[in-house]
Order: structure tokens, then C-alpha cells, then sequence
């Protein structure tokens, strides 16, 4: 596998962390090296947040992503899309919630652009705001093919509560379902 | 490279390595970007039998660790630049009446509150002299996940030996990053532990400052029967205050000398892809992993670049640096900072054309940076 480098953007509080680690952790299990940083802001919430991820099966040095080489970002704020969307490598991949991110029509010229109401996922068919980073996660590995779904799944279930078990997993499959449906689009 | 795998955060597997190095006290006040080293103390502390107490403010968190270091434990603190700042006045006592203590400084953007949340390398500087006076500081600065981990042993077992505060420099970057690092078993760990010094003959014969001209004081714990005096004055063999002439001098003297003449007990460093180099790069801490991700794109385009890096900041390891500075044409010091460890280079290489790339927005450097910056060499 060639490196894979994804970013994750929300505002602080928005829990955007989780999913990086969770990336991380998994491809670690499977025998390949993954590192998760974070960038925020000193604001307690609201400040634009980041995560990069970067997996590879080779040993990883520089732990951010660079400018420029990033394959895939999820953005849910408006305020961190403008900040990081040129990261994100021409032709690349962007996944934004159409409730709270609104490119425009040149950003859609440069990059891939799907629009899944992630929020209102995790919101009312899920019914826990909490699982958007699970429902992220899901629409990351779908459209990146990043690891083998099983073992994405369960070093996530082994992060969260067990009583929210379920509803993780109902996430996680939400989540692939609506990348689908974005990529045959 | 040891052979447990953990998969964590710079700030946790600080922590996580007091724990194992037998460190049962934690005093502090959680400051952005080392907070997590306290959280996790809190949650490791009191399982192993030991204290995480969370003080009123910097000045008591390093405070209560000293005084659990003059009770004869392994002790802890971690802050940043500020909590530094603050603490300088009792990290002075501390290295006066020689107490052993490990100080984990996460570094963030200053001076001053600066950029909370963002890295820095500007207290490198300060760990050489955050207090008045002369002394001579141990630091360690940890280049990778597992160097969290190591380095912290390390500076408990060099506490130990040399009966002063032991700086482990971290940064914003490694201090959060998270991934996998490889660390060696608890039990080599604690195979590794070598305690203080201790006195156990007669009480009227203990004189805790009374040593060889280069060995630091042999304090036993307190309440155990051995009575003595601690102070930040001057200090006579009991420990009682003093201004006779030859006293005070053989005292900072020896401060002095316990760790100058012992530099080989302290020294470390890790050199990747040296032998043929004709550029030099000298980085620590998390620049040097951009640093190694440039060599490889450099080298990649046939152009011999390498890296020094120095894992003990403080003391330096200036006659590894004057021996490469003797043989390499080009010498690039990267760093967080507007070159507070260049002018060590300078000193130690006795050149004055060391190259500087530094940042101090609060941004990392990159590794592209770094390779255009080589090019232009």
C-alpha cells in the first residue's frame, strides 16, 4: 500500500479526534505503521480543529500531512473547510455535510466533492450526535479503502462504551451505506 | 528497540514511564500541551500506592515534588514554558540542596502564555539556566514516541545518580501525536533501576554534604532518623547555612563538577545517515522527524545529507559536535526557535558558518522546508 494521508476538520468539541485514533490504532493491529496528530486552536470550542492521518506500511517519520499530498478530507465546519481545503491534492477527494460546509463552484471543479449530512446521520437515524465520528470513520474507509472493514470495527468498538455498542455499529454501517450511494452518484 | 508494542500519545507514555520507573509522587497543575501527562498520573498513581496531587498553582505542583524527592521518592512534575517560568525559583533550590526530581516540559509557543495549544521549541534556552546562579542542567529531549517513554526512565535513573532536576524536554507535536512506539518490558525497566544513594551508618556520622569534589550529596529519606538541614543558602557539610570562603566555593564547585566530569554517564545521541555526508543536519525533538523524511527525498536525489541528533540537549555533546563540524563542509541547524541551540553548535564546532532554518509561529516545519532550504546551501 502507498501512503495514505487523510484529514479530518470540524470545530473544537465537535469530537473529530476519536476517528483518527481509531484509523491509527487499526492499521497498527494489521501489522502497518498509522500516526494521528491534532491541531486546534486555544478557544475551548468553536476554533478550527484538524486531524491528520497518515497510514502506511512503512515507518512514518513526519507525522502531519503535507500541503498538497492529502488524498482525502471530511470536513464538518465551514470555518476549518476554508482553512484546509488546499491541502487536499487536486482531483482528491472531499466529503463535506451540506448542512454546515458550503463549497464553491470552483472547489468542485478541483476536487471530488460528495455531500452526506453526516450530523443529521448520526442525529436522527442513529439518534446520537456523539457517533458522527464513527459515521465519518465509515465514509472515510469506504471511499479510501484504507483497511479491511472487520479490523477498522472492532479496534473502534474497543474504544467506545460497551452499552454504545450498538449504536456504533449502526453508525459505522450508515455511514458505509451513504458513501456508497455518494460514489455512485 | 524493545518489544512492547503500545499504541499512544507522547504525554501518556511520559507518564507511563514514571509509573514503571518506580515513580510514586506527581505534583503539578495541568497546563496545555503536557496535561495529559497529569491526567494519566492521576489515574496511575493511586493504583500503584502512589500520590497525583493537583496543587493551587505551578509554583506548589514543583513544590509538593520536591518535597516527596527530600522524603526519598522517585517524584515528578510536568508543565510548559510558563509552568517553568513560575517554578524557576524552587527548581533552583532543588538543584542547591540536590534533590532528585523529574520535570516534564511539554513545549509550547512563548514567550510568556504565547500559543497554548501549538509547538515550540523555545525552551531549550531555558532548561541550560531556568534559575539564577551556577549549576549544570541535565536535559533530555525525546525524538519519538518510544524516546518518550525511554528518555523519562532515563532522567529518574540520572536524578538518582546525580541528585538534581532532570529536564525531559518534550514538544506540542510528539507530546500528542499518536501511533505506535516499541518499549522495552517493565521488568527491564525495573531491572535498570539503580537507587540513590543512601547512608547507613551511625546518625552522628551522616554529613549529607560532605563528598568527593565531583559526587553529589548523599540525602537520606527523611524520617528515618537521620537528621540534617535543607536550604537554598550556601551549606555547610550538615546542611546548615555558611558563608565560610572555601565551603561555599567547593559547593558550587562540586555542583559544577558531579555532571561535567560525568558527561559520559549523560550523553546520547543518534546519528542517521553520517558517514558520507557532506550536508549536516542537526535537529532534536519532533523537527528531527521532518528531518529524517528530508534525508530521504534528499538522499533520493542523490544528495548526501545526514543527521545529528542529540537526545542529551544539555549537557551538549560538544566534542562529537566539534569532531563532525571538523569534517563536514555544511552544517544546518533546524529548530522551533530563533537558534537557541545554534549558538551551541557555534560554541562547540568553534564555526561560525552554521546555517539556521528556524520557525516560531507556532507551525511545524516541514520537510520540504527543509530540503529547499538544503538545496540553497
Amino acid at each position: 500500500m502507498a501512503r495514505n494521508l487523510m484529514r479530518f476538520t470540524g470545530v473544537g468539541g465537535q469530537g473529530v479526534l476519536l476517528a483518527g485514533e481509531i484509523f491509527a490504532a487499526a492499521k497498527i493491529k494489521t501489522g502497518g505503521e498509522g500516526l494521528k496528530t491534532a491541531t486546534y486552536t486555544s478557544q475551548v470550542r468553536g476554533g478550527p480543529t484538524v486531524v491528520d492521518i497518515t497510514l502506511d506500511d512503512e515507518e512514518i517519520f513526519y507525522p502531519y500531512a503535507n500541503d498538497g499530498e492529502i488524498d482525502f478530507m471530511l470536513s464538518v465546519a465551514q470555518v476549518s473547510y476554508n482553512s484546509f481545503k488546499n491541502g487536499v491534492t487536486p482531483g482528491g477527494t472531499i466529503v463535506v455535510d451540506p448542512n454546515l460546509v458550503h463549497p464553491t463552484d470552483e472547489d468542485r471543479k478541483t476536487w471530488k466533492i460528495h455531500e452526506i449530512p453526516i450530523i443529521t446521520i448520526a442525529k436522527e437515524e442513529v439518534g446520537n450526535v456523539i457517533t458522527q465520528s464513527v459515521v465519518a470513520l465509515a465514509i472515510a474507509n469506504t471511499m479510501q479503502k484504507a483497511i479491511d472493514k472487520d479490523a477498522l470495527v472492532e479496534t473502534m468498538l474497543s474504544k467506545v462504551p460497551a452499552k454504545v455498542h450498538a449504536a456504533n455499529l449502526k453508525a459505522y454501517e450508515l455511514g458505509e451505506k451513504y458513501a456508497k450511494e455518494a460514489m455512485a452518484k | 528497540m524493545g518489544t512492547r508494542e503500545v499504541i499512544s500519545t507522547g504525554n501518556e507514555l511520559s507518564a507511563l514511564a514514571a509509573k514503571d520507573a518506580g515513580c510514586t509522587f506527581f505534583g503539578g497543575y495541568p497546563i496545555t500541551p503536557s496535561s495529559e501527562v497529569m491526567h494519566e498520573m492521576s489515574d496511575l498513581m493511586p493504583a500503584v500506592g502512589g500520590v497525583c496531587i493537583q496543587m493551587e498553582d505551578e509554583i506548589a505542583g514543583v513544590a509538593a515534588a520536591i518535597g516527596a524527592g527530600m522524603a526519598g521518592v522517585r517524584t515528578m512534575t510536568a508543565t510548559s514554558g510558563p509552568g517553568i517560568s513560575l517554578k524557576a525559583e524552587n527548581l533552583g533550590l532543588a538543584q542547591m540542596a540536590e534533590v532528585p526530581l523529574v520535570v516534564v516540559n511539554v513545549m509550547r509557543g512563548g514567550p510568556s502564555t504565547g500559543l497554548p495549544t501549538r509547538v515550540s521549541q523555545g525552551d531549550v534556552a531555558q532548561a541550560k539556566n531556568p534559575s539564577h546562579g551556577d549549576y549544570k542542567s541535565i536535559t533530555l529531549c525525546a525524538g519519538s514516541l518510544a524516546e518518550c517513554y525511554t528518555e523519562t526512565v532515563r532522567a529518574f535513573n540520572l536524578a538518582d545518580r546525580f541528585m538534581q532536576p532532570v529536564f525531559v524536554l518534550l514538544d506540542e507535536t510528539i507530546g500528542h501525536m499518536h501511533g505506535k512506539a516499541m518499549l522495552p518490558t517493565e521488568e527491564e525497566v525495573r531491572d535498570g533501576i539503580v537507587p540513590r544513594k543512601s547512608f547507613d551508618g551511625p546518625a552522628e556520622e551522616y554529613f549529607p554534604y560532605e563528598c568527593e569534589h565531583d559526587q553529589p550529596a548523599v540525602l537520606n529519606p527523611m524520617f528515618k532518623g537521620y537528621r540534617y538541614h535543607f536550604t537554598g543558602l550556601h551549606h555547610d557539610k550538615k546542611g546548615f547555612p555558611t558563608e565560610e570562603i572555601e565551603t561555599c566555593r567547593k559547593l558550587i564547585q562540586r555542583l559544577e563538577d558531579k555532571v561535567e566530569l560525568h558527561k559520559d554517564e549523560i550523553e546520547s545521541n543518534e546519528e542517521f545517515f553520517i558517514d558520507d555526508a557532506e550536508i549536516l543536519i542537526i535537529a532534536y525533538g519532533s523537527v528531527s522527524l521532518a528531518a529524517k523524511e528530508a534525508i530521504r527525498h534528499l538522499r533520493a536525489e542523490g544528495i548526501k545529507a545526514g543527521l545529528f541528533r542529540p537526545i542529551t540537549l544539555w549537557p551538549s555533546p560538544q566534542d562529537r559536535m566539534r569532531e563532525l563540524g571538523a569534517k563536514i563542509p555544511k552544517i544546518l541547524v533546524v529548530e522551533l526557535n530563533i537558534g537557541q541551540y545554534r549558538d551551541e553548535v557555534q560554541r562547540s564546532t568553534g564555526r561560525l558558518d552554521i546555517n539556521g532554518l528556524f520557525k516560531v509561529n507556532g507551525r511545524p516545519i516541514s520537510p520540504y522546508e527543509i530540503v529547499n532550504k538544503v538545496k540553497e546551501l
